[in-house]
């Protein structure tokens, strides 16, 4: 057992997890009860479970929550305080989503790259390698040409 | 939630149709119908429906005095719209603004399968009567209200107005006295329709309902479910299709508990039988610790020799044999094919294979439920609400008074989440462990035991006459039959979804027919996006294109000079037009064209790809055209071409899912590839216009069948060799981001 203290979107939480190395994932979605982080593959091959950490994007079904600690954790509902980030926008306005289920970790993906540093349609693109099954890859590209 | 608790004081039944009715309740204007289900699966499995007067209901729309106007959607969302595109149809009849109309998952009671493509076509002209129902008491309560005669009135967003004095009054103004008025039998006349040229909303790109919520963390799919106090469980099954549970394991430090859990009769398939436990669900407080103490969990099985003889090898062989000397069912026979072939001037004779495919849903499978000893709710992904009841009452024996079910936004469904094996699995545990569970597969798991799309041989033989005339056709099938397989003895035709898409072909056949041969199968299969017609496209269509080279004719113009109807003619034309067939391409390039019909849809596509090096390709662009009689959202209807068409590519190029000594082989995304979006080609789409002399079609499927064939086609172009077994690429691995 041990007790973590995370900062999730900017709140403090003390969670207790039976092993440290918890993947950051399941704290979130199970612990902390913010379930709009995805759980996918758990081998860091789809992308849905994708948060920023810092800054950095990071697949949260493999980032140890013990390593966590000190460090921002953002995730979806903390993007921005009322879906009106870019990102967010553009998804709506080129009605992106179809299922749904991958989108949380597209758009982190996405904004995390903006806030990278990364410029321009096409060097954005290529830092959003995600997984959707559904298929929405060109409303994707659509709404990152918007931005 | 609507339902048959606002049922209460004035109800007054009339019959829309053979099985449909109407019915007004009190407190705003609730008007309650029934929408035909769709029949395909509802042969199998009943779903139940509330009743009131023994008549069926199972939508509402309601109209608050709050001016509110909720509509209840009893088809599940997955990505293809219907939660949308259900409160517009009716906002169009009752002559709203679309953005006043808001969308509430109906309770299982008033549930239908969601299945088929079949959600908006099947309730389209219900739908469109209810909303018009619901406008003309409405207005007949301004008549009350205000004097005149109907055809002094009009409507504007919910306003009725006396054009003749001017007054006006709100819906949730007359809604209560509205709701107090007899509902006049249907008719041809009443309610009157808004006429097609009218339409203000159906035909009309709008945004979805759902998608705010899904950009924002906030929709709620199952896996998402919360439920006070409680716990968690992971799944883990046998490693062998056919293996039950010798002892059940002792609990270990970390558990909460181990259950064993068993087949119901309703999930038994192939070697999965009922009532044995192949599976073993551990829980605790979080998915993690169950998910990790699973994985260390030692478990013996008993493994029946039998399940060795799960192995794609001894499959196809299987295939083999059963295509010398299976017997045949006869979908389809016209005239003499053998002595059309045997006189024909020149003859094909091809074989094409298609493997297991997982569906792969990004949403893995889970259940939540809660169960006491008067109760049960459950929360579920799932596309069969009203046959999740039945399953909670086999399970337990609670009457179906007594369930509650949730259906949630599902990631996905593909076909998968009608089945009940996770939902049954998820009851037993919550009724082991005494409190609310969720329970969840993890990706290996769900793509270890899943319900496949099943594996197909396919032999066709075609003879030409001397003028290149099609004067035989003579194919056969050999698959696992899904009905046969959950205990359906099959017609003299056999299974009508083993030979979709392969019977009543458009082209101008001479003598032909359709066989069908059943590949028993011990490997559980269930209906994947587009069933059928996803193997049987890919062979007839592949089939005709090797008929117009044998032909030396131009395979666009080999079609379409041997198809009569006008509707399939029109949307060749349109993809190869989309398309730019014919134009010049640069080198290195080649196109690909196929053409099919499923359920109702006409779709073509046409596929241009380039093959940057050995083992891979290039997909430039796909043009798509669907005749769909009726387009209701065409921005929902680009967007179910445009992931029908991926979907197809994946399965197409990478999917399979293999069987080696009686386990799956592929257990995650990394063996199982699928397109990334720097492979995404643009696909434009084409809508034919409405035609009101034809059934609406659907078009969540359509788009994934002419994708196989289109890209074989291309790809023979291109490299002068066919392919003929699918998927292209089988080695391919997907690598890390």
């Amino acid at each position: 057992m041990a007790t973590l203290a995370l900062n999730v979107n900017g709140k403090n939480y003390n969670v207790t997890v039976s092993n440290p190395d918890m993947p950051l994932l399941w704290v979130l979605r199970d612990l902390i009860g913010l379930t709009g982080t995805k759980y996918g593959c758990g081998i860091e091959v789809c992308g849905a479970c994708t948060i920023l950490i810092d800054g950095q994007r990071e697949h949260s079904c493999v980032f140890n929550a013990s390593s966590a600690v000190g460090k921002k954790i953002v995730t979806i509902e903390g993007l921005s305080p009322d879906g009106s980030h870019p990102v967010q926008q553009a998804w709506i306005e080129h009605q992106v989503p179809q299922c749904g289920f991958c989108q949380s970790g597209m758009i982190m993906s996405c904004a995390g790259a903006i806030q990278a540093g990364h410029t321009g349609a096409n060097e954005i693109m290529s830092e959003v390698k995600n997984l959707c099954v559904c298929g929405t890859y060109q409303r994707i590209r659509e709404a990152i040409q918007s931005l | 939630m609507l339902g048959t608790d606002v049922l209460n004081t004035t109800e007054k039944t009339n019959q829309i149709g053979r099985r449909g009715f109407l019915v007004t309740s009190a407190g705003g204007l609730s008007l309650g119908f029934f929408l035909p289900g769709f029949s395909r699966l509802n042969e199998i499995e009943a779903e139940p429906l509330s009743t009131v007067d023994g008549t069926q209901i199972n939508a509402w729309i309601k109209i608050g005095v709050d001016e509110s106007i909720t509509v209840t959607v009893g088809a599940a969302e997955m990505g293809q719209g219907s939660m949308s595109s259900l409160p517009q149809i009716v906002a169009e009849e009752l002559m709203v603004d679309y953005a006043k109309v808001s969308a509430l998952q109906a309770p299982a009671s008033q549930a239908y399968v969601t299945a088929g493509s079949g959600t908006v076509r099947n309730q389209y002209l219900p739908l469109r009567r209810a909303g018009a129902a619901a406008r003309e008491l409405l207005i007949q309560a301004a008549m009350n209200l205000l004097g005149g005669a109907r055809t002094d009135y009009s409507v504007t967003n919910g306003i009725v107005t006396n054009t003749k004095t001017n007054a006006s009054v709100s819906y949730g103004q007359l809604a209560p006295a509205a709701a107090l008025l007899p509902v006049p039998p249907i008719t041809a006349t009443w309610p009157p329709l808004v006429p097609d040229s009218e339409f203000k909303l159906i035909g009309k790109a709008l945004p979805r309902l759902d998608i705010p919520s899904k950009t924002n963390g906030s929709a709620v799919f199952g896996l998402d479910v919360r439920v006070p106090g409680m716990v968690y469980a992971v799944i883990k099954h046998c490693p062998a299709f056919g293996g039950t549970l010798a002892q059940l394991p002792a609990k270990p430090a970390g558990a909460l508990a181990v259950v064993a859990t068993s087949v119901i009769p309703a999930s038994a398939r192939g070697s999965e039988i009922a009532g044995n436990y192949n599976a073993v669900a551990v829980v605790a407080t979080n998915t993690w610790d169950a998910w990790q103490i699973a994985k260390q969990l030692k478990v013996s099985w008993n493994i029946p020799a039998s399940s060795s003889g799960i192995d794609s090898a001894a499959f196809q062989s299987q295939a083999q044999t059963l295509m010398s000397n299976g017997t045949p069912y006869i979908a389809e026979k016209v005239g003499d094919p053998m002595t059309a072939l045997a006189g024909s001037a020149k003859m094909i004779d091809v074989s094409y294979s298609l493997p297991y495919v997982a569906h792969a849903c990004m949403e893995v499978l889970n259940c939540t439920v809660n169960l006491t000893p008067t109760s049960c709710e459950v929360w579920a992904p799932t596309q069969g609400a009203g046959i999740v009841v039945s399953t909670v009452t086999a399970v337990t024996g609670l009457p179906a008074s007594q369930v509650t079910v949730h259906t949630t936004y599902l990631g996905g469904g593909l076909g998968r989440k009608i089945e009940q094996d996770y939902i049954a699995q998820a009851i037993q545990v919550a009724k082991a462990v005494g409190k609310p569970v969720k329970l969840m597969w993890t990706r290996e798991e769900d793509f270890s035991r899943d319900q496949y799309r099943p594996m197909a041989l396919i032999r066709g033989r075609a003879g030409l006459d001397s003028s290149g005339n099609i004067v035989s056709w003579i194919y056969r099938n050999v698959s696992p039959s899904i009905l046969a397989q959950r205990g359906r003895v099959l017609p003299a035709t056999g299974d009508s979804q083993a030979t979709e898409a392969a019977t009543a072909l458009p082209y101008n056949f001479g003598a032909r027919t359709t066989e069908y041969v059943v590949h028993p199968s011990p490997v559980p299969i269930g209906f994947w996006r587009s069933v059928g017609a996803s193997l049987n496209t890919f062979a007839v269509e592949s089939m005709m294109d090797e008929l117009a080279q044998f032909a030396g004719e131009d395979p666009y113009q080999f079609r379409r000079n041997r198809l009569t109807d006008p509707r399939w003619i029109a949307v060749l034309d349109a993809a190869a037009q989309l398309g730019g067939w014919g134009t010049p391409l640069p080198a290195g390039r080649a196109r690909g064209i196929a053409i099919s019909k499923a359920f109702n849809s006409i779709v073509a596509e046409v596929f241009e790809i380039s093959q940057p090096a050995l083992g891979s390709i290039t997909i430039h662009k796909v043009a798509c055209a669907i005749d769909c009689g009726r387009p209701v959202n065409p921005d929902s209807i680009k967007a179910q071409m445009q992931g029908g068409i991926v979907h197809g590519i994946n399965a197409t190029l990478w999917g399979q899912q293999t069987f080696k000594a009686g386990a799956a082989v592929s257990k995650n995304f990394n063996r199982s590839r699928m397109m990334r979006m720097s492979e995404m080609p643009q696909i434009s789409v084409t809508i034919l216009p409405p035609n009101p002399n034809v059934p609406i079609g659907g078009i969540g499927e359509p788009a994934v069948p002419p994708v196989a064939p289109a890209l074989a086609n291309a790809y023979a172009k291109l490299t002068g060799q066919r392919i003929r077994n699918l998927p292209f690429f089988p080695n391919a691995t997907m690598g890390g981001l």
